[in-house]
């Protein structure tokens, strides 16, 4: 029954000084210094504008954004559980389809953008996520991948790297490298297996401009988009609250991060390295890789030379073994 | 034209959803309700209902998609039964406490295990805690009536509150009955478009929904969730007069009695087993047994003070459970102890026992409602209850 009742033409951002000026995600939040997720949702909220309505997951940008009458939104804003930001974004973009149909709401269809970190999108929000993106809904979902669920104390996550360590896996006697799985490849989960999709990207907060414009493209585009920006948690990975940027940097020149986008079935890369820098310069910035040895290092680079060389290629990961006795 | 139709109660819960003018739905398949879902999907694909309709990836995101489209100014529909009543159960809170007149209907089944297709209220009464209306229809007839009447009064500016319009699975939801119909004008005469409240998702006018309270913030929005609840019982009143008036119904709003004139025993049950004991009480009347029926339309809210004027009439009441409380102080059920509490500021009080009965979805033959009133008329007699709870057809 959907009528696309879309018309708008977000242009491109040409230069830095073009940027909006007005914004949709204002100060007064409590999110930690240098948040990456905070950083990337204020991006995002200008490219978007001001008809655009906000569905927020259980997770760090709930909690430290949405305090009771100070919430930082320009824009409506909805709670949704951690579980459950693409069904509730499925409800609204219906509604607003009915309603503009029925003539019980007059303007344009809003932007709808569910805002999900890394665990409400292909972890406990997965089964949502995918149904929103089978179903074809107009809606633009956000993962901002800080690599763990911050918000409730650093624990592992779906896309948290090997060899992480959190809060629920800590390096020991008996599993020295912390966390033992390789991550589970986000984007691919939506471009592999839903046909409604026709734009898919990633993004960094090291690159404002790059991920506004694509924050446009996938508004522009009918039906579901999905977007997975990577937004480095100063307290999570353990660096310096003034790094963010750089580190966001360094995992797009190590190949940890790749930055590209995936429309109408067809790749583009942006910000590829010709030479990429070993992994271990990355790691070494961060002290939740503090632990690691030589052996889990080259595992680690064994991972990313493969998976660099194309989004899409299966990459053959070890399995982790049984517990190594200490 | 009004017209009289035969009808199962999933299939007049679509007619009376698709007369409501519902914007969207929400379906998932599970069994017994799902009829009123394939009823609806016709309804639409058939252009006779202009509604979204949703086909949710489980029961949890038809909850959540009907929480987004209400939040987003739509009159909403979903549905379920059994354990997809329990598998959605994360979201009824956040809908209540957001204050969204969301319908959810429920045809009960029987929870896990075992794996059961029969009718027991465990289901919906395992939410009836989570600030939804909450009641129970007989017949098709009153599934069709309770679904217009529950969206007049959750849209009604002084509620704003979700509910639960149930039914049992099969003894309502699939055997047939006659349906009165009215026209659409009386049905729109009844119910005016759904006019969402200021705390809608709409760019115009931006408002932050759900955001997160410090604990010193939480127990006034509970009393404000609470006094929404208190000014229902007047709300129901009203448009269930108008209901009544418009439709040429006769609706009691809390309780319905029957044969209680004289009655010295009586039963107290919801939902579809008050047909076979009004069987079941003219039998016991050609018998000599002053026996009565008071039928329960609202567990939420609950009616306490109405529950107390029918009840103290009668030397005994006798609760019949079709749900399960585990460990409860009635040892039983939930029902007889809300009677029970209801009771309690009364000078005197009938004697109140239970009854566990239907469960599993079986039926409560005419048999067993015999040996229940044997057992009210002898305590009526005795002056004292043995006990709480009677286990109906497994002892004797």
């Amino acid at each position: 029954m959907s009528v696309p009742v879309k018309t708008q033409n977000l242009p491109p951002i040409k230069k830095l000084r073009n940027i909006p000026k007005e914004e949709q995600y204002v100060p007064g939040h409590r999110t930690c210094a240098g948040c990456g997720p905070a950083l990337q949702y204020r991006l995002v909220a200008k490219a978007a504008g001001p008809n655009t309505i906000f569905l927020g997951p259980t997770g760090c940008m709930y909690v430290a954004n949405a305090s009771y009458l100070c919430t930082p939104y320009q824009v409506p804003w909805i709670h949704t559980q951690i579980t459950n930001g693409g069904a509730v974004a499925a409800g609204v973009e219906a509604a607003y389809q009915v309603r503009i149909r029925k003539g019980t709401w007059k303007g344009e269809l809003p932007n709808v953008i569910v805002m999900a970190g890394d665990g409400g999108s292909s972890d406990i929000g997965l089964q949502a996520m995918s149904a929103l993106m089978y179903r074809g809904h107009d809606v633009l979902f956000v993962c901002y991948d800080n690599e763990s669920y911050a918000n409730t104390g650093i624990q592992t996550s779906p896309t948290t790297p090997y060899g992480s360590n959190t809060t629920f896996t800590p390096p020991g006697k008996a599993v020295p490298e912390g966390k033992k799985l390789f991550p589970k490849d986000v984007p691919q989960l939506v471009i592999g297996a839903h046909p409604a999709v026709k734009y898919v990207a990633t993004a960094s907060v090291a690159y404002p401009l790059d991920l506004m414009n694509k924050v446009r493209k996938a508004l522009n585009h009918k039906g579901p988009t999905f977007l997975h920006i990577h937004a480095p948690c100063p307290k999570g990975w353990k660096f310096d609250e003034s790094k963010t940027v750089e580190i966001a940097r360094l995992a797009i020149e190590t190949g940890m991060w790749s930055v590209y986008e995936w429309e109408d079935g067809e790749y583009r890369y942006q910000y590829k390295p010709k030479q990429y820098k070993p992994v271990r310069e990355y790691l070494r910035t961060q002290k939740r890789f503090a632990h690691l040895q030589e052996e889990h290092i080259a595992k680690m680079q064994a991972f990313v030379d493969a998976r660099v060389k194309s989004p899409g290629v299966p990459v053959n990961v070890p399995l982790p073994g049984p517990r190594e006795q200490p | 034209m009004a017209k009289e139709l035969l009808l199962s109660g999933c299939a007049a819960a679509a007619q009376a959803v698709k007369m409501a003018r519902v914007d969207v739905i929400c379906s998932y398949p599970i069994r017994p309700y799902t009829a009123a879902m394939m009823e609806l999907a016709k309804m639409v694909n058939n252009g006779e209902l202009d509604a979204e309709f949703v086909h949710g990836e489980g029961e949890h995101a038809q909850l959540a998609v009907v929480y987004g489209a209400s939040a987003a100014g739509a009159r909403v529909f979903t549905g379920s039964s059994g354990v997809g009543v329990t598998y959605a159960f994360e979201n009824y809170s956040p809908i209540s406490g957001g204050r969204l007149p969301v319908q959810m209907m429920i045809a009960d089944r029987a929870l896990d295990p075992p794996g059961d297709f029969g009718s027991e209220h465990t289901d919906a009464m395992s939410a009836r805690d989570q600030g939804w209306i909450m009641g129970w229809a007989e017949t098709p007839q009153e599934a069709f009536d309770n679904h217009l009447i529950n969206y007049r009064i959750g849209e009604d500016r002084r509620v704003m509150l979700p509910q639960f319009v149930c039914q049992d699975g099969y003894f309502v939801s699939h055997i047939p009955g006659k349906v009165k119909i009215p026209d659409q004008a009386q049905v729109d005469e009844f119910l005016p478009p759904y006019a969402p409240g200021t705390h809608v998702l709409d760019p115009q006018q931006p408002c932050s929904h759900g955001p997160q309270i410090r604990p010193d913030q939480g127990a006034i929005m509970d009393l404000q969730r609470g006094e929404a609840f208190l000014n229902l019982p007047p709300v129901i009143e009203e448009v269930i007069d108008g209901y009544n008036r418009i439709m040429g119904r006769s609706y009691s709003p809390w309780v319905e009695e029957f044969m209680t004139g004289d009655a010295e025993i009586a039963f107290f049950l919801q939902g579809a087993h008050a047909a076979t004991a009004r069987h079941a009480i003219r039998h016991l009347r050609d018998q000599g047994v002053k026996a009565g029926l008071v039928k329960l339309r609202f567990v939420r809210p609950w009616p306490a003070r109405q529950v107390a004027e029918s009840l103290s009439k009668f030397k005994a009441v006798g609760v019949i459970e079709t749900s399960t409380s585990y460990g409860g102080s009635m040892r039983g059920g939930n029902l007889l102890a809300e009677v029970r509490a209801s009771l309690y500021d009364l000078p005197e009080r009938p004697l109140t026992t239970s009854f566990m009965a239907g469960l599993g979805g079986d039926v409560i033959p005419l048999q067993e409602f015999y040996w229940m009133a044997q057992k009210l008329a002898d305590a009526a007699k005795a002056g004292r209850v043995e006990k709480t709870v009677y286990w109906a057809g497994l002892e004797h």
